[in-house]
């Protein structure tokens, strides 16, 4: 079932376009093409001739043939339900149906046909999914491109306030120094070297920048002698610096690594790897004790409009059994929980429908196979819940940003169900790259500033009856209030929704009930707010 | 292995681009002129130029452009530029792109990534893939579908390359872990088609550990299934067989009907047991009446074929629901329907089929059918073919034909006739009724040819008094009122102006061409046959009944001898079963009448050709007989014609039955073939190895992958010298030819004492030939040699010429040197082959085609069968007509030759050869085709052999 090429000859054998799916050599497509037309009969009521040793499928378009080259193995039903995709798609991207329509059209046409087509195999699509594929639109990119130039502006500020800083410096310690050269190549510099990075730094960000900055002056103010004084605030600035090349150069060199020391001296958070990825890394639970562990875990989707409302709530349970020793295998799970509205139970396929629909016992379909055993943890039964309201949410945030003067003031507050207890809450909010970290004026637990990823995180261990609601203040220079969101919402319950539970287990063999341990769980997974 | 060629434009010399204009338009900033330059510079590459410095500036700046339309020609040019260097190594500036491609791999755009990854999928130099390798696996989590499918395939074909599993060790688990997850169709086919290929053990448990969920499975990845289950099957475990027929099973019920033949397949392959053939031959047969498209009729057709030739007792089985596909409108499906079936005859199913066939034919008396005339002719055949093999049936079926001895299809009439001819020979029984029926219907009977068989019938087989009685009657009733023709008589004369008319309109028409008859020879038609026959319709309904009278007032003189012999058969056989004397010798006076009116006819001015020397010469003899009757001349006319009948059906019979042995024979074990033991597992359908083998070939022979090693001694045998011994330059070629193209291997031996420097082959085309490759310049060392390829692309079969020459430098003379090449001429012999058809097929090609080369005979050779045989070997081409009739001698020879080119072109030659007094053979070589091009050189190719002698 390989399609080996997709071509558009003339009548006369001119191949005007095609496409191979499979490695053969250009004398042999050639020579396939240049023989079709001898081996396409007139008043033939069906398309396709069989040679030696291809296929061709075809279809006459005006003055000229599409035609599918196959193996005589292949599929004929699925060459020709391609041969039909393509036909329409032909004259999408082809507005002439003749050679030179078609020669003009030739690259279009080919990557049409490349995602017809994956490398020989039938691909699912309509003309219509062809054409968004090659328009090639895409909402993250633009999503990508407006972030880069935010960022890009902000640096630009940053830098203008900085050269002025620098400005002001520079005549302040020329009246002390009597100006004995010039150094009005300097801000310049800076800026270019700005510029690079903002274009090229794209896992780097302002942070970087912030760090490049410091390593070039300290490059050029390491000529002027007794200029000491100049790194005050930096104490952890290398004082050795080397002083040669006033552009940064990104390479496996020595500096590369002074760089990112002093940057990590300076504060910043590097991560060994380059990538600024947030994987977060799952805490694998303790190693089970007991022969027997079920495992109940509840993973939160939300995403909760600023103003109020909900977009998506959604809760996807999983119930899954880890047993230790093969002998322990052959059970069945006795299961209550509490009747909430939209939810929807699915099991695996080896588990017992009806016994799981009637009596609320998981076991599996053949009683002769047990559980499998070891170390990983089989998922048994899979639930959702959908179509909850607002007033179910385990934790709402709001965030109050209010400009005022040259600073913004941003008031966030929570607010728990009393439905759960949680536990290592962090709420991630988003801030305006800073250099400093914000001035936090109030606050009911911890706060912790990310300069790297210009997030402000803010930790309650738990949230209980005590404390079911909390606020925090800080202040930032003057922002947009939109850049304070998305905030991301991290915690972990012990209890969950559907408040299922394990009642019993029952073994199916002879013995005695084996011990179990359970545990559940809810997490959230994604909640956000927008 | 040549390099291969992933996409073909259409370049037209004339707007070719200079690469420093490319160059410019690569640096600007303007992204339209931009995409412009990457266009040319792609078509320039394909055009064969290499354009190595254009590489630089492609790097420079066309990598970091935005614009998706660059970035996507970008990975196109950077598919066909040569990655790698003469000696196969990777070109150290491939690694600048690598950065580029991380890049694109972590685009924020999901389809440039796509893209990228999907051309990674064409890319098979490690050193590039080894550091984009975590990037293309970051991709496979990524949340677009289209970003994972393509990720999915990447991984996949960069594991199978070689040491590709040390790119990605760990890249069956990952896939696997995609697969899991995965929901996308295409992704999931991706994923499933990948462990299908690198780990098949992982597919294999996915599928079985899904094996309830197959049939909700989308159709692509139904589809990797199915394949799968082939592969696995083939190879090793059979033990489980079970569990993957039974998905097999449950996936027939698929609703995506390419699953579905897929799945009928796989289940002949899996399994020989007549259930598993049955239930594949049944889903074909369903595909069959589901199905509108003619094509996938056609092939489903080919399918149950070769079913049959495998397992023809499950095959007889479904026979009638085959029959029912004769319901398509559609010529060709019809006939391989009917093909099919008639191979799969038995005695007890006969009587259904030809029920059906009967109620086919009478369908098509309705009308309405489109090419009804030429389905009719086809039912008719198949109900001869079954009455032959099974004549029982003939007497259900045989008065139902005789209704169309009348139809205005000439070619159906004809073979009906024919078949009433040989059942009423084979069959005595019937021969009462039959007689009577022909009888009735002969007045309808309207061409020429129908009617002189029927004749021969009437007078070979009325044998009772009342039959003869009566056929005479009919035929004289059919003839209408003597005289045919009087001069005195006005009316009538107005009445036969229309004729002439008509008859010299068709004898221009038929006369204007010379056919072959079926023995060769090769005559002009003196009288047209076939289409006088619509003039003697168009005549009215006045005549109807005067059949016989409007076919021989148009001037058909032969029919007239054919109804003088029948007449004398007739009166001859009356004068045995007559008891009254007088009322014989009434009756043949009435024939003599009858006759001699007919000479009249031939010898008047009435009609524009005079009777032909044959003719009169039969009715002369006839009358002579009439009149002078005696016993060993009656036992010839009343005898032996029949015996000579009995005994050409007797030999048709025995040659078929030799033929079928001949085919028996074939299918028998090879002395060193394995045996079967029954108890044992059985090879049949279980061949996996040999299966396995068939499929990849089938691939292999469709991508050219096949290169069959010719015996090294055959090739020397071709071994052409180029150019001279004492030149600078020596070199000498073997010429390989493969269908569709020729492989000049060329060896140049530079002699001289220096080195030449931009030594180049230059070759140029004459005929149909194209040179596919631009050639290169190389320097030759002081007494070295180098080998160059050049491929030539062939387009029809026709003598080409190659000629060129060789250029070189040398560094004290500074122009350029010459050397002109020998000629290389390309052999039509190396095109064609013998092939074979039908008579019919033959003569209307011949009537078709349009161009004829005559050959004059001139040869040496004496014998007229030995001539013969030499032109038939030096032309490479099949003689036509039969061994039989080229028996004896007799002075003269006449035989049509075929032959078929690689591109489908037919060759037709016809020999008409005579023997003159002082023993030289003297003639025509006659050659037609439908191009100029084979008619002419075929004719220089036999005016150059045909001297013979040697």
């Amino acid at each position: 079932m390989v399609v080996l090429a997709a071509s558009i000859i003339s009548k006369s054998g001119k191949a005007l376009v095609s496409r191979q799916f499979v490695d053969m050599s250009r004398i042999r497509i050639e020579g396939l093409l240049a023989a079709f037309p001898k081996l396409v009969g007139t008043g033939k009521q069906h398309t396709y001739v069989k040679t030696e040793n291809v296929r061709y499928v075809y279809q006459p378009i005006e003055g000229l043939y599409l035609l599918l080259i196959t193996n005589k193995q292949s599929n004929i039903l699925e060459d020709l339900d391609t041969l039909r995709l393509l036909s329409k798609l032909v004259p999408e991207y082809s507005p002439s149906l003749d050679e030179e329509g078609v020669c003009k059209t030739a690259f279009k046409l080919i990557f049409a046909f490349d995602e017809a087509i994956s490398l020989g195999n039938k691909e699912n699509v309509t003309v219509q999914q062809v054409k968004q594929y090659c328009e090639m639109e895409s909402h993250e990119e633009k999503a990508h491109k407006l972030m880069m130039q935010s960022k890009i502006n902000e640096t630009k500020d940053v830098m203008k306030k900085k050269a002025s800083e620098l400005d002001k410096m520079r005549m302040e310690r020329g009246k002390l120094d009597k100006g004995g050269y010039s150094s009005i190549s300097g801000p310049r510099v800076i800026e270019k070297a700005f510029n690079d990075m903002s274009i090229t730094g794209t896992g780097f960000g302002s942070g970087s920048g912030l760090g490049g900055l410091s390593t070039d002056m300290d490059s050029f103010s390491s000529k002027p002698k007794g200029a000491s004084n100049f790194s005050e605030g930096r104490p952890s600035a290398p004082a050795t610096a080397p002083g040669k090349g006033l552009g940064m150069k990104l390479g496996k060199t020595q500096k590369t690594n002074q760089f990112l020391e002093s940057l990590k001296a300076e504060g910043e958070v590097i991560l060994e790897d380059v990538q600024p990825s947030s994987v977060q890394s799952r805490v694998s639970p303790l190693p089970p004790s007991d022969p027997i562990t079920v495992t109940i875990e509840e993973k939160l989707n939300v995403l909760v409009k600023r103003d109020g409302g909900v977009n998506n709530f959604d809760v996807q349970g999983t119930l899954a059994l880890q047993i230790l020793n093969d002998a322990d295998g052959f059970i069945q799970l006795q299961i209550e929980d509490q009747d909430v509205p939209g939810l929807s139970f699915k099991t695996h396929p080896n588990i017992n429908k009806d016994l799981f629909n009637s009596q609320q016992v998981v076991g599996a379909k053949d009683p002769n196979r047990p559980f499998p055993s070891g170390q990983n943890e089989t998922p048994l039964v899979k639930w959702r819940i959908q179509g909850m309201d607002e007033s179910s949410l385990p934790l709402s945030v709001n965030c109050w940003p209010s400009v005022s003067g040259s600073e913004t003031y941003v008031n966030i507050e929570y607010e728990a169900a009393e439905m759960f207890d949680l536990h290592n809450v962090v709420i991630s909010i988003p801030l305006p790259a800073l250099r400093d970290a914000p001035s936090v004026r109030q606050i009911d637990g911890e706060w912790k500033y990310d300069s790297r990823n210009s997030v402000l995180e803010w930790s309650i261990i738990l949230i209980d009856q005590s404390n079911r609601s909390g606020s925090m203040e800080f202040v930032v220079p003057p922002a947009d209030p939109s850049t304070f969101f998305p905030i991301s919402i991290g915690f972990s319950a012990s209890s969950t929704f559907s408040d299922l539970k394990v009642t019993g287990i029952r073994p199916l063999k002879d013995g005695n009930p084996p011990k179990y341990s359970q545990r559940a769980r809810l997490v959230t997974a994604n909640y956000q707010v927008v | 292995m040549e390099k291969p060629s992933t996409l073909l434009v259409h370049f037209d010399k004339g707007s070719a681009a200079m690469a420093s204009e490319i160059k410019a338009d690569l640096e600007g900033s303007d992204v339209a002129a931009k995409v412009d330059a990457m266009k040319r510079a792609v078509m320039l590459l394909l055009n064969g130029e290499t354009l190595p410095q254009l590489f630089i500036t492609v790097v420079r700046y066309v990598l970091p452009s935005e614009d998706h339309t660059v970035q996507k020609l970008l990975l196109l040019y950077l598919e066909i530029i040569d990655k790698r260097d003469a000696a196969g190594r990777v070109l150290p500036e491939m690694i600048l792109i690598c950065q580029n491609l991380r890049n694109n791999l972590q685009h924020p755009n999901e389809y440039i990534r796509g893209v990228t990854l999907r051309f990674l999928c064409r890319l098979s130099e490690p050193e590039v893939l080894e550091p984009l390798v975590p990037s293309i696996l970051e991709n496979l989590e990524h949340r677009h579908h289209f970003i994972r499918r393509h990720a999915l395939s990447a991984i996949s074909a960069i594991y199978r390359l070689p040491h590709g599993d040390q790119l990605i060790p760990d890249a069956p688990e990952l896939v696997e872990r995609a697969l899991a997850s995965e929901q996308d169709a295409s992704a999931r086919r991706n994923a499933f088609a990948m462990l299908c290929a690198c780990a098949q053990e992982r597919a294999v448990a996915y599928l079985l550990s899904n094996a309830d969920r197959v049939a909700e499975w989308p159709d692509l990845l139904q589809m990797a299934a199915v394949d799968l289950i082939r592969k696995v099957c083939r190879s090793t475990n059979r033990a489980d067989k079970g569990r993957y027929i039974k998905i097999i099973i449950s996936l027939l019920s698929s609703t995506s009907t390419a699953v579905v033949y897929e799945c009928a397949g796989a289940l002949v392959s899996l399994s020989s047991a007549p259930t598993a053939v049955r239930a594949a031959a049944n889903t074909y047969c369903e595909l069959l009446s589901s199905q509108s498209d003619n094509n996938v009729k056609l092939i489903v057709l080919d399918r149950l074929n070769e079913l049959r030739t495998s397992h023809r007792d499950v095959m007889v089985d479904v026979v009638m629901d085959v029959l029912r596909s004769l319901t398509s409108p559609n010529l060709d499906v019809k006939k391989k329907v009917l093909d099919l079936v008639l191979d799969l005859l038995t005695p007890r199913n006969v009587e259904e089929v030809v029920l059906y066939l009967k109620k086919e034919v009478v369908k098509t008396q309705a009308g309405e059918l489109e090419k009804g005339g030429e389905y009719r002719q086809m039912l008719v055949q198949a109900i001869h073919a079954c009455a032959v093999e099974y004549p029982e049936v003939a007497g259900s079926v045989v008065h139902l034909l005789m209704d169309f001895l009348g139809d205005t299809n000439v070619a159906s009439a004809v073979d009906v006739v024919l078949f009433v001819r040989e059942i009423i020979e084979t069959n005595p029984k019937l021969r009462v009724s039959m007689i009577q029926r022909l009888i009735d219907t002969f007045y309808q009977i309207r061409a020429s040819r129908v009617c002189s068989c029927a004749l021969w019938i009437l007078g070979e087989y009325s044998l009772s008094l009342s039959e003869v009685e009566s056929a005479i009657s009919t035929i004289k009733q059919c003839l209408g009122d003597l005289p045919f023709y009087t001069v005195s008589e006005e009316g009538e004369a107005t009445d036969s102006a229309k004729p002439t008319q008509q008859v010299v309109n068709s004898v221009t028409m038929s006369s204007r061409r010379p056919v072959v008859l079926a023995d060769g020879t090769y005559a002009t038609q003196s009288a047209a046959t076939e289409a006088i026959s619509t003039p003697s319709v168009a005549l009215g309904s006045s005549l109807s009944t005067l059949n016989l009278r409007s076919l021989i007032l148009s001037g058909d003189f032969f029919l007239a001898a054919v109804i003088a012999c029948t007449l004398t058969k007739l009166v001859s056989r009356l004068d045995e079963v007559q008891p009254s004397k007088v009322e014989a010798n009434k009756a043949c006076t009435g024939a003599l009448l009858i006759m001699t009116s007919m000479l009249q006819l031939g010898q008047s001015s009435y009609l524009p050709h005079p009777i032909d020397n044959d003719s009169y010469d039969r009715i002369v003899l006839c009358v002579r007989l009439l009149c002078n009757t005696g016993d060993d001349v009656r036992k010839i006319w009343l005898q032996s014609c029949r015996q000579s009948f009995a005994k050409m059906l007797a030999e048709k019979q025995f040659w078929e039955t030799e033929e079928m042995k001949a085919k028996a024979q074939v299918s028998h074990a090879q002395p060193d073939d394995l045996i079967d033991f029954y108890h044992l597992k059985s090879r049949r359908g279980m061949s996996q190895l040999e299966l396995e083998d068939e499929v990849q070939d089938d691939l292999k022979a469709a991508t050219g992958g096949f290169t069959k090693d010719a015996d090294d001694a055959n090739r020397l045998n071709r071994i052409l010298q180029l150019t001279g011994f004492s030149d600078p330059v020596y070199a000498e070629a073997y010429v390989t030819v493969h269908h569709y193209d020729i492989v000049l291997d060329v060896t140049v031996i530079n002699r001289t004492k220096e080195t030449l420097q931009n030594l180049c082959l230059e070759l140029a085309t004459m005929g149909d030939l194209k040179l596919v490759d631009r050639p290169q310049n190389y320097t030759l060392a002081p007494e070295s040699s180098k080998q160059m390829h050049a491929n030539i692309k062939v387009s029809s079969t026709e003598t080409g010429v190659i000629f060129g020459n060789i250029v070189y430098e040398t560094s004290n003379v500074m122009e350029r040197s010459v050397i002109v090449l020998n000629d290389i001429h390309i052999d039509i012999m190396d095109y064609i082959s013998p092939a074979t058809c039908a008579d019919v097929a033959f003569r209307n090609m011949w009537a078709e085609f349009e161009w004829e080369n005559k050959v004059a005979v001139n040869t040496v050779i004496q014998n007229e069968k030995e001539f013969l045989d030499h032109i038939i070997k030096s032309t490479n081409m099949k003689c036509l007509t039969p061994p039989s009739a080229l028996d004896g001698e007799c002075g003269f020879l006449a035989a049509n030759l075929y032959a078929k080119s690689v591109f489908g072109e037919d060759a037709l030659v016809n020999i008409s050869i005579e023997k003159q007094f002082d023993g030289k053979l003297s003639g025509y070589i006659r050659i037609r085709s439908k191009t100029q091009g084979i008619a002419l050189s075929l004719g220089d190719k036999i005016t150059l052999k045909q001297k013979g002698g040697s």
